[in-house]
């Protein structure tokens, strides 16, 4: 396809300067409408469910620490190495790992999330929160004790009353037999592929109640 | 390089026809978006010679891919080319799945069609943007970022990022997509040939943009060839080629859009061929929300960071250590077959190829990138010469060029 071009300019336009008046006829008709603008500091940007921000680990209501079981999945998927993890085994028979330290360069992250997706206990989560720039490096390297309290700072805005999932915690649309048994979240029919949404063209070959 | 290094502004001895004088544009300046640095020989405000030096940008993304895998180097893609960081995404999984024989469900073929369309509208209204600006068109700048803020909002509906996707995986992409996302998606096509239609208005005719744009950085269609330009800067020389067309992936063979093409092959005609390139673009979107197709947005064998109940039956060696996906480097075992690979997608700014060596391992051997940029900038040097100084800028921005995927 051969693109077009618009007319040349006649000799009237070159006169009377159309083109130029036209532009500035769009900018006035602009400079009428409501600013786009949004004055960041003051007005709060709306940051989207799933949104990839300052990193947290989810406190276990039960326990009062922190859920993860020490499988140094999240360590291994990540792409720039910046989870260390120290654990060790309780005596006690049948306990889980404890979880000596649990450091996360936030310096280096490049917030992939992939932490989050293999996790299979869902006990780290990058949260909303984007706004925390520090001046100092090393308050950047989130320790244990700094992670759960990242994770309470979040919570806190949060409304929990009906759960929390993250987009990365269960990934929209993969099937529930998939998934290991933590990660099976109560989420929308939607959101768990149950009713995808779907093209015109298949809207027609579906029962009518859910087109 | 070996050229000697020379200071700002010495002058050499007059040989003539006029005192020539050497300058050196960037890596700082403005309008060479990001770090390029042109070591120009001038006589009065002619270009005698334009030496393009790249490298200021250098982070090794391809050395750093040998030692991550196949799932793990998709983010480094995000850091090519920047600003339409899902085409680099698409083109990687294209590449990899090519070089392993995986095969992509529909629905995530055009779900991963519709965001690359939606990233090359992004990369446009950026270029057209800053090209603008360079120019000396300022509003179209603010316009321009009006359209793409809302394409950016949509993306971190969809991934939770604004800049820096990781959207697709290797066999299909991470999230499917909602009605929400949908619906806001169809409100912006529904605005966007209108916007279009503003950015027009303010530029197409304008006399200061002609004389800045008509005729300058020519290419004739057999240069053009020879320089290796692709993408919009080929077309505009009115050499049709377009990978989505003439090589299809993803549902690329299933939407229907038609590649324009130039004649003139100066920057006006690049302009004028991005221009509607971006109406092409929303008519791919378009017919990729209307046909989606119900289904699975994973492949079944996926190498990807899999869950622990998800480890494809083709991948089983690797994850019966750890349970897990190609989470962990396993080296010295042969779980691929070993062979190399090109695969070239079209993006944004060109024909963006990925190169893979595989010797079995689950991380490349080798990857290469042929990024466009890298080879329009070298198609710089060419084009610059002997014309203006202040032309200069109208044909970096022309040439659409981030340094981010020229230098890797």
């Amino acid at each position: 396809m051969q693109v077009q071009y618009k007319p040349r300019r006649g000799w009237l336009g070159t006169i009377f300067q159309s083109e130029i008046l036209q532009g500035m006829g769009l900018t006035l008709r602009r400079l009428f409408s409501r600013p786009i603008t949004r004055q960041y500091p003051d007005e709060r940007p709306q940051i989207r469910v799933g949104f990839r921000g300052q990193h947290a680990l989810v406190r276990d209501p039960a326990t009062g620490d922190c859920k993860c079981v020490g499988c140094m999945r999240c360590a291994m998927a990540c792409p720039s190495r910046c989870i260390r993890i120290r654990s060790h085994k309780d005596k006690a028979p049948g306990s889980r790992r404890v979880i000596d330290s649990y450091r996360i360069e936030a310096l280096r992250c490049v917030y992939c999330g992939f932490c989050q997706e293999v996790c299979p206990v869902n006990a780290i989560v990058l949260t909303e929160v984007f706004e925390y720039s520090r001046l100092e490096r090393s308050s950047l390297h989130f320790t244990k004790e700094q992670l759960l309290a990242n994770w309470d700072q979040f919570a806190a805005q949060l409304n929990m009353s009906d759960g929390y999932v993250n987009p990365c915690w269960r990934p929209r649309g993969l099937a529930e037999r998939d998934l290991p048994a933590p990660k099976r979240l109560p989420v929308p029919p939607e959101w768990s592929g149950g009713e995808q949404v779907v093209g015109r063209q298949w809207r027609q070959h579906l029962p009518p109640e859910q087109s | 390089m070996s050229r000697p290094v020379t200071k700002h502004l010495e002058i050499p001895a007059a040989d003539g026809d006029g005192e020539r004088y050497s300058l050196r544009m960037g890596p700082q300046h403005p309008a060479t978006h990001g770090v390029l640095r042109v070591d120009l020989e001038l006589d009065g405000e002619t270009i005698v010679t334009c030496t393009p030096q790249v490298g200021y940008l250098h982070r090794g993304i391809e050395k750093l891919a040998e030692n991550k895998t196949y799932a793990q180097s998709l983010i480094l893609t995000d850091r090519l080319d920047y600003i339409a960081a899902m085409a680099n995404n698409v083109g990687y999984c294209v590449a990899v799945e090519r070089l392993l024989s995986i095969s992509v469900p529909l629905r995530a073929k055009y779900i991963r069609t519709m965001v690359a369309e939606m990233s090359r509208i992004c990369s446009h209204l950026l270029w057209l943007a800053t090209h603008a600006l360079d120019i000396g068109a300022m509003t179209v700048f603010l316009y321009c970022f009006r359209e793409r803020e809302i394409l950016l909002d949509l993306f971190e509906e969809l991934c939770g990022a604004r800049l820096t996707f990781s959207y697709p995986r290797i066999g299909g992409v991470r999230q499917d997509v909602t009605a929400g996302f949908i619906a806001e998606l169809q409100r912006f096509l529904d605005i966007f040939p209108a916007r279009i239609e503003e950015y027009e208005t303010l530029i197409d005719t304008n006399r200061i943009w002609l004389k800045r744009t008509v005729g300058i950085g020519r290419v004739t269609g057999g240069e053009a060839l020879s320089l290796g330009l692709t993408g919009a800067c080929l077309r505009g020389s009115g050499i049709d080629y377009d990978i989505r067309k003439h090589q299809p992936y993803d549902a690329y063979d299933l939407v229907d859009f038609e590649v324009p093409l130039g004649n003139d092959g100066d920057i006006y005609a690049r302009y004028r061929c991005r221009m509607e390139e971006l109406h092409q673009s929303a008519r791919i979107i378009q017919q990729c929300i209307d046909r989606l197709p119900p289904g699975p947005i994973v492949g079944p064998d996926t190498p990807d960071l899999v869950m622990p109940n998800k480890a494809p039956a083709r991948f089983q060696a690797e994850t019966a250590a750890y349970g897990t996906g190609l989470v962990k480097l396993i080296r010295d075992q042969n779980l691929y077959l070993a062979g190399d690979v090109y695969v070239a997608t079209e993006a944004p700014k060109g024909e963006l190829g990925f190169y893979f060596v595989s010797d079995g391992n689950n991380r490349p051997y080798r990857m290469h990138i042929r990024s466009p940029s890298f080879i329009h900038i070298g198609a710089l040097a060419a084009i610059a010469k002997g014309e203006m100084i202040a032309d200069l800028i109208a044909n970096i921005g022309s040439l659409d060029v981030v340094l981010g995927e020229s230098d890797r």
